[in-house]
């Protein structure tokens, strides 16, 4: 039955005066209050009163997402004890398209405040430290970078300040956990100047990506390889600008790092699909290197060619004027009940590899099993069981029998140090998810001596944290 | 061998040639897929659901633009959405068309834009309802229809018992003066969505005969439920799931999309018939249709339709009810199967040589060609 509206006729007092309005134009302008929808949306905020979405209409995103966490060592360590720590990460993106009709450019910075007890450095003294955030306590700029795009997104270049684990040696399986190594990898944490372009770091260079199809994601780029620009045995994260994430050091060398991509099982736009066929299991598997042109100390000889840990060495490390990595990353489902299924079971595992003369870590592996939607009604927590191993290099482990050998005393040799992590990752709503976690470190640093007590290596740490992240 | 023979053999294997050079459907000839533009407008409205392309010039439209309207407010709460943009291919610029009130007194229980809308001939825009008031059934509205002139202004309301949730990809019959609409209405009696909500097979598919004499707006003359039955079902994620694709092919054959069977449909007599076909007959069900949503007519008299359980339009015959085949235009890893629940609005392009669809997950238009 077509009926005629009845025109609101106190459209303009209502315009004219924000404090005043009919009930018949209150009815217009009624928006559902703060709570409604709170558990379904993706952001705590919601779309902030209109200010999200008149932001994003200027091509403007802002991110906001606050990670609170703490950690406890009942066993093992050079104490026993509980920390917190925190960060709180604001992104800014603009899309050029959208501001001023620029197609194919997006433009981003981000900063950190970082905050709270690295209880790595007060009581666990292990190399896989339990948590990717525990850094130093500063407020800090952390990517500032411009990407185009071309060819209808099949090619893009980034150029700036990039932190290199957003996109290289990536492992979405991995990801979910929370020891720092499930995200940036042990070898280049130890390997790289101040663990490398990761975060809190980054460092100028430029990225190419080609998308050229049949499921091949190739990633080159050439970035500066010392974030902070200090010695190599001294990341300095507090020291002058870098402390705020302004010393853009360019002075030391070039890290170059490749990637290729093979994405199998997984449609791309414009796949045909002829006749219902059972969809395959998706997997993801990359092939990489990187090559770092700086100096480099030997583990194991001073300059002279002695050993570092002779009373007669100089004390100045043997210069190796390059370093290098191979890597390969592989992440795999390997089973779901049906293709709408919110319940998969996957696996991944990274492995890499680097000369053992010049680095500390010669060998690294981190590996587990994740399982999505493990109960009815929880389709979007994930509960995994990982581990990872740190292999303590030939160059390092001939320097400890030196210094047992020179000193008379009782140094052991570092070895490996392997930990196991259980965690579930619990969706409280899109914007809110609560983690447990338990961390086993067998053999911490490799096996180094405890400073509270020389005669005994550090014992194996028990760990447990909490972490809870929400997204404004 | 015979000269004869000789001739018929050669004649076959041309024709086997031909046959096997031959495109086996309408998808077979889309190769690209181009960003439009996105859909949000400046209130920040988002979910795009239906899309239009306006058949003539009138007001502010022109021809060719694609008109398309959003289900979700700008907290992305769904059946809140209440504007309709406009993309203009000539100039690739997105503008509001009509911001329409989120209470019309008509309206029971608010406006929320859904896939079923229309621009007839006339100029008149028609858009279906179906409301909430906290993104969730459980608030629902019973809707209505809402007529649009050219400019954007509400010029008046269709409501009355068959019409409860007006929500399906509108089918046309437009002689100008007069119009047959057809709309499928999925509201009735459905509760809050839960763990578990039940289907209800009272979804229908209503014809309504429209005339605008005199350039007014549309008036019902006529109402007839030719469908009935079909099942409807509210749903946390994607508010409810019902019968959503109409289109009309050949000897007035109305295809319905009937989303909770996995099924098309088929009403006979669609424009003529005094009584429900039920929920018609089987045209093709299952195989690579996942939950068929959208659903327009291809050049070729073949049925194209969006899988709501995947990103991908399946190409079907609809006079042998085969599946030609599924071409994936939504690879959206957010989502398992990529693209599941974002492809709403589906239409084919003036010319006929592609078509536009909305992927409601990230607001944009996209066109395939």
């Amino acid at each position: 039955m077509l009926t005629r509206p009845t025109r609101c006729a106190m459209a303009t007092a209502c315009l004219a005066s924000a404090l005043w309005t009919s009930a018949a134009c209150a009815q217009d302008d009624q928006q559902p209050g703060f709570m409604t929808g709170l558990w379904t949306r993706s952001n705590l905020l919601g779309g902030a009163g209109g200010v999200r979405s008149g932001l994003w209409n200027l091509g403007i995103t802002i991110g906001v997402q606050d990670v609170n966490e703490v950690w406890g060592n009942v066993t093992g360590g050079v104490q026993r004890g509980a920390s917190y720590d925190g960060v709180t990460l604001l992104s800014v993106g603009l899309d050029t398209q959208r501001a001023f009709g620029w197609e194919g450019g997006t433009f981003n910075v981000s900063a950190w405040n970082i905050r709270g007890r690295n209880i790595a450095t007060d009581n666990l003294l292990n190399l896989q430290t339990p948590s990717g955030f525990l850094a130093a306590d500063t407020t800090r700029l952390w990517e500032v970078w411009y990407q185009q795009s071309f060819l209808d997104g099949r090619i893009d270049v980034k150029l700036g300040q990039q932190s290199l684990d957003q996109e290289f040696m990536t492992s979405q399986g991995s990801s979910m956990f929370l020891n720092t190594v499930m995200g940036w990898p042990m070898l280049p944490s130890a390997d790289l100047y101040a663990g490398g372009p990761a975060y809190p770091l980054s460092s100028l260079g430029v990225r190419l990506r080609t998308q050229p199809g049949y499921g091949i994601t190739t990633l080159l780029g050439v970035f500066a390889d010392n974030p902070p620009g200090g010695p190599f045995n001294d990341d300095g994260q507090l020291r002058g600008s870098t402390l705020w994430g302004g010393n853009f050091n360019l002075r030391t060398g070039a890290l170059v790092i490749g990637e290729i991509q093979y994405t199998m099982n997984q449609p791309g736009n414009g796949d045909v699909v002829h006749g219902a066929t059972a969809s395959r299991l998706p997997g993801t598997y990359k092939l990489g290197f990187w090559y770092d042109s700086g100096p480099f100390p030997d583990q194991q000889f001073d300059n002279t060619g002695l050993s570092l840990a002779d009373p007669a060495s100089t004390g100045i490390a043997l210069t190796q004027w390059n370093n290098f990595s191979i890597y390969g990353v592989a992440d795999q489902m390997i089973w779901r009940p049906s293709e709408d299924s919110p319940r998969s079971v996957s696996v991944f595992a990274r492995l890499m590899g680097a000369p053992g003369d010049r680095n500390l870590i010669n060998f690294s592996v981190n590996a587990g099993i994740t399982l999505k939607a493990p109960f009815e009604g929880r389709d979007n927590d994930t509960v995994g069981v990982g581990f990872g191993i740190a292999q303590v290099s030939g160059g390092a482990q001939a320097f400890d029998r030196s210094v047992a050998f020179f000193s008379g005393a009782f140094n052991p040799v570092r070895t490996t140090e392997t930990f196991i992590e259980v965690t579930y990752q619990y969706t409280v709503a899109p914007w809110w998810q609560v983690q447990p976690d338990f961390q086993y470190v067998f053999n911490p640093g490799g096996g180094i001596l405890n400073p509270n007590q020389p005669t005994q290596r550090i014992g194996n740490e028990a760990i447990f944290g909490l972490r809870n992240t929400i997204t404004f | 061998m015979q000269y004869s023979s000789f001739l018929a053999m050669a004649c076959l294997t041309i024709t086997m040639t031909a046959q096997a050079a031959e495109p086996k459907g309408f998808l077979d000839d889309v190769r690209r897929h181009s960003l439009a533009t996105s859909t949000v407008p400046a209130n920040g409205d988002q979910n795009p659901y239906a899309v239009v392309v306006a058949p003539v010039s009138v007001g502010r439209i022109q021809a060719g633009d694609v008109l398309i309207d959003n289900f979700n407010d700008r907290n992305n709460l769904q059946g809140l959405g209440s504007t309709i943009v406009t993309w203009r291919p000539a100039t690739k610029q997105l503008s509001l068309f009509a911001a329409i009130p989120r209470n019309l007194p008509q309206c029971p229980g608010g406006v929320g834009l859904t896939t079923a809308m229309t621009m007839l001939k006339s100029g008149w825009v028609i858009v279906g309802s179906l409301p909430s008031q906290d993104g969730t059934t459980k608030t629902k509205g019973q809707g209505c229809l809402i007529v649009l002139d050219a400019n954007g202004n509400v010029a008046g309301t269709i409501t009355g018992p068959n019409i409860n949730g007006p929500w399906g990809n509108m089918a046309v019959i437009d002689n100008g003066a007069t119009a047959t609409l057809f709309v499928s209405n999925t509201g009735f009696d459905v509760g809050p969505p839960g763990d578990q909500p039940p289907v209800v097979n009272k979804a229908t598919v209503l014809r309504l005969e429209l005339s605008m004499a005199g350039g007014k707006p549309p008036v019902v003359t006529r109402q007839t439920v030719i469908g009935s039955g079909f099942g409807e079902q509210a749903d946390k994620d994607v508010f409810i799931i019902g019968p959503t694709g109409l289109a009309l092919g050949k000897g007035g054959v109305l295809y319905v999309s009937d989303a909770l069977s996995n099924r098309i449909a088929a009403i006979p007599d669609a424009a003529t018939r005094g009584d429900s076909a039920g929920t018609g007959r089987d045209v093709t069900k299952d195989g690579l249709l996942k939950r068929p949503l959208a659903m327009t007519m291809a050049p070729n008299g073949h049925l194209l339709v969006t899988n709501g359980l995947n990103g991908q339009v399946v190409e079907i015959d609809p006079e042998t009810g085969s599946q030609i085949a599924a071409r994936w235009v939504d690879t959206n890893k957010a989502q398992s199967p990529p693209g599941s629940g974002d492809l709403f609005g589906l239409v084919m392009t003036p010319s006929g040589d592609g078509f536009y669809y909305v992927e409601d997950e990230v607001n944009t238009l996209v066109l395939a060609h």
